[in-house]
């Protein structure tokens, strides 16, 4: 049980600046998450703290201490790894009770805790397997096992679910949410997939380019992103963004204009900005009630659409000449999400509104957020 | 197409073909070509007469010798001893203590590996695992080393080891490291480290390094992982530099002969022990044939329980990349 606290931490590889300057507050007790695309830094971050890579510049205090230039093993922290890295020569128990060995307690106890995980991860009666004879999520658990063994002050997890398969994933992530109202320990969770950072967590801390980002709880990174790229990355599918300009009665685009008083939502005539709606903000015309306040509607048509069961995506296009782009979502095209049994074909030529209160501006220089509603 | 070449085709077609005028040899390689198990097979014997001929045949005719009684030496056949005499390998440890020769080259060797061993697992690690400026200028330089001839390094070290080295007083009588074990197994470790270090390095380094990550929070220091984690990996890497060091070390005769005065108590080794059943007007050939079939047995022990140990693909499975 303890706080993290990183301060002004920068990692510099060569020419390579992995994390730049970050400053974090993690909280006693907290399930956090760093959540970013691969290369972002999140891995590096939760390295230093560690103490796998020394950083750059910068402090990092665990509790009251400053970890700083301790070694791993004398952070009280553990770590479960993505690729799990049970020691292939050894056998469950030995596995599992390494560090306590190698921290020369009695037997009584190594036996008595080695028994207790064994309990929580529900490994019971495979104390003598040995690592090669497991399942991945066996291993899995034992390696959770070794780490919650020395009930360390803060729970490191790299990716540990990412090289499970769906189904076992979504399973072991209840699994690691039980785990944490358990133990109630200081939880650092790193992963790139979005919808695990937005189901454990108590704060998400969204990192791109070696930057912080935005740090705060799922929902609000949700709502309120706090730049176009949190906007993006959290939640799926993705939002929608469209590029254009403020002018005298709100924003215009190529394809699309929006009513809206400059003055009241802190833009002015001629800056460049972009609208983000998310897919489940957009509604066809005559479903235009359940939006809590539509716009006007516009023009466009269905180009694929993605039936997913419980609901169903649609492509559209805002008309006839734009061509879809091969890469992602390009300009002129828009993805909604509509309820499955939508009587649309691919083809159609439909109308559809946005919600206002869920259309989020961003400045498109700083790529920082202006608003979270236009009403 | 002409007729002769649609002949070519429709007997190409055909798979044996005894009618075809063939010599001895021509018919034999046109067999191997359509059953090429059979050459495989006989490439196989082949190979393993020249083995049996050049390798273990003189071993056999060592043993032959070995119980020849010394008056009938001469008439020793090729298949067959010129008599019956197994009190030779008695001999060999009555007429000079041929033990302690070979106590001497064992712990020799045992010292060095350990030595080699420890010492090349560090820098195999350093080699192997991290990433740091002129490591392969390094890596380079502790290869050159390993080209130079012994015989190099022999002259100053002969004279550093005749001198009389005050700090030394208090563990040698004189001062002097010559007539010790301490001057055969410094150089040959030294000489035969860089092998095991190239060895070591490559095993090494395929240890994932999450392994390693994983020892170090779970409280190990990097020595400790190195020692816990990453050499036990590597048994198979471990035991051949450890059993190649070995080998060599108990061979050598250069060094090991030059740094003594031959005397057993001056920890003089095996080969030369061997070399003393040459007396002034007589070679004890079946005492000196005796003498070397003993001095294997430690080696072919080595090499057997060694064997068992080298357990490869223990890493399979455990980690996922």
């Amino acid at each position: 049980m303890a706080s993290v606290t990183l301060q002004d931490i920068t990692k510099q590889y060569e020419d390579v600046t992995a994390v730049d300057d970050m400053n974090l507050e993690i909280r006693d007790g907290e399930f956090i998450t760093f959540v970013g695309p691969s290369g972002c830094g999140k891995s590096t971050t939760m390295e230093t703290i560690a103490g796998l890579t020394l950083p750059t510049e910068g402090s990092i205090s665990i509790g009251e201490r400053d970890v700083t230039d301790l070694p791993p093993k004398d952070r009280g922290i553990s770590m479960v790894f993505q690729n799990i890295a049970l020691f292939p020569h050894m056998d469950v128990y030995e596995n599992v009770s390494f560090g306590l060995r190698l921290r020369k307690y009695d037997q009584e106890e190594i036996d008595r805790r080695v028994d207790q995980a064994a309990d929580i991860v529900q490994l019971e009666g495979m104390m003598d397997r040995m690592p090669k004879e497991m399942s991945g999520g066996q291993r899995q658990r034992v390696a959770i096992a070794r780490a919650i063994v020395r009930e360390p002050d803060v729970f490191l997890m790299d990716e540990p679910l990412a090289n499970l398969d769906a189904e076992l994933r979504v399973h072991m992530r209840t699994q690691l949410q039980r785990l944490h109202r358990e133990l109630d320990t200081t939880i650092i969770y790193v992963t790139h997939d979005q919808a695990q950072a937005m189901t454990m967590s108590d704060r998400i801390v969204v990192i791109n380019g070696g930057v912080l980002q935005q740090v705060a709880p799922p929902l609000e990174c949700y709502n309120e992103p706090a730049n176009r790229f949190v906007a993006g990355f959290i939640g799926s599918p993705a939002m929608n963004f469209l590029e254009g300009e403020v002018v005298d009665g709100g924003f215009e685009s190529e394809y699309t204009n929006i009513d809206f008083d400059p003055g009241t939502h802190g833009v002015s005539p001629g800056q460049e900005i972009t609208v983000g709606v998310r897919p489940e903000d957009v509604f066809l015309e005559e479903d235009s009630h359940k939006a809590a306040s539509p716009t006007k509607a516009f023009d466009a048509v269905v180009d694929v659409l993605e039936p997913m069961g419980k609901e169903m995506n649609a492509y559209l296009l805002f008309d006839r000449e734009v061509e879809a782009s091969a890469e992602g979502r390009g300009k002129g095209q828009l993805l909604i999400n509509l309820v499955p049994d939508t009587d649309i074909e691919e083809g159609d030529d439909i109308r559809i509104v946005m919600d206002r209160e869920n259309i989020h501006l961003f400045d498109r220089a700083s790529g920082d957020a202006i608003t979270h509603s236009l009403e | 197409m002409s007729e002769k070449d649609q002949a070519d085709l429709a007997a190409m077609e055909k798979t044996d073909e005894p009618d075809l005028d063939r010599g001895m040899v021509e018919a034999w390689a046109a067999k191997m070509i359509s059953n090429p198990d059979r050459a495989y097979r006989a490439t196989f014997y082949v190979a393993t007469i020249f083995f049996l001929v050049t390798t273990l045949f003189p071993f056999y005719w060592l043993l032959m010798v070995a119980l020849t009684p010394r008056n009938r030496l001469s008439s020793v056949g090729v298949l067959t001893p010129g008599g019956f005499n197994p009190g030779a390998f008695v001999e060999i440890f009555t007429t000079l203590p041929f033990h302690r020769y070979i106590f001497n080259s064992f712990l020799i060797a045992v010292v060095a590996t350990v030595i080699v061993l420890f010492v090349a697992s560090l820098a195999g690690y350093v080699f192997g695992r991290l990433r740091f400026r002129a490591k392969n200028v390094l890596l380079l330089s502790v290869l050159v080393t390993s080209f130079f001839p012994p015989a190099a390094f022999f002259v100053p070290l002969n004279r550093l080891f005749n001198r009389n080295i005050d700090i030394l007083r208090p563990l040698m009588q004189d001062g002097s490291l010559y007539n010790t074990p301490y001057a055969i197994f410094i150089p040959l470790s030294a000489l035969y480290l860089p092998l095991s270090i190239f060895i070591l390095m490559t095993f090494y380094s395929q240890i994932p390094d999450g392994l390693e990550d994983a020892a170090r929070v779970e409280g190990t220091t990097r020595l400790g992982a190195l020692f816990r984690i990453i050499v036990p990996l590597s048994a198979p890497g471990v035991a051949t530099a450890g059993v190649l060091t070995f080998i060599t070390v108990y061979n050598e005769y250069f060094f090991s002969s030059l740094m003594t005065d031959g005397r057993p108590q001056s920890w003089a080794p095996m080969l030369e022990g061997i070399l003393r059943f040459q007396g002034e007007f007589e070679v004890l050939f079946n005492l000196m044939a005796a003498a070397s079939i003993v001095a294997v047995l430690p080696v072919a022990i080595l090499v057997i329980v060694a064997q068992e140990k080298i357990v490869s693909g223990l890493t399979a499975g455990a980690v996922k990349e």
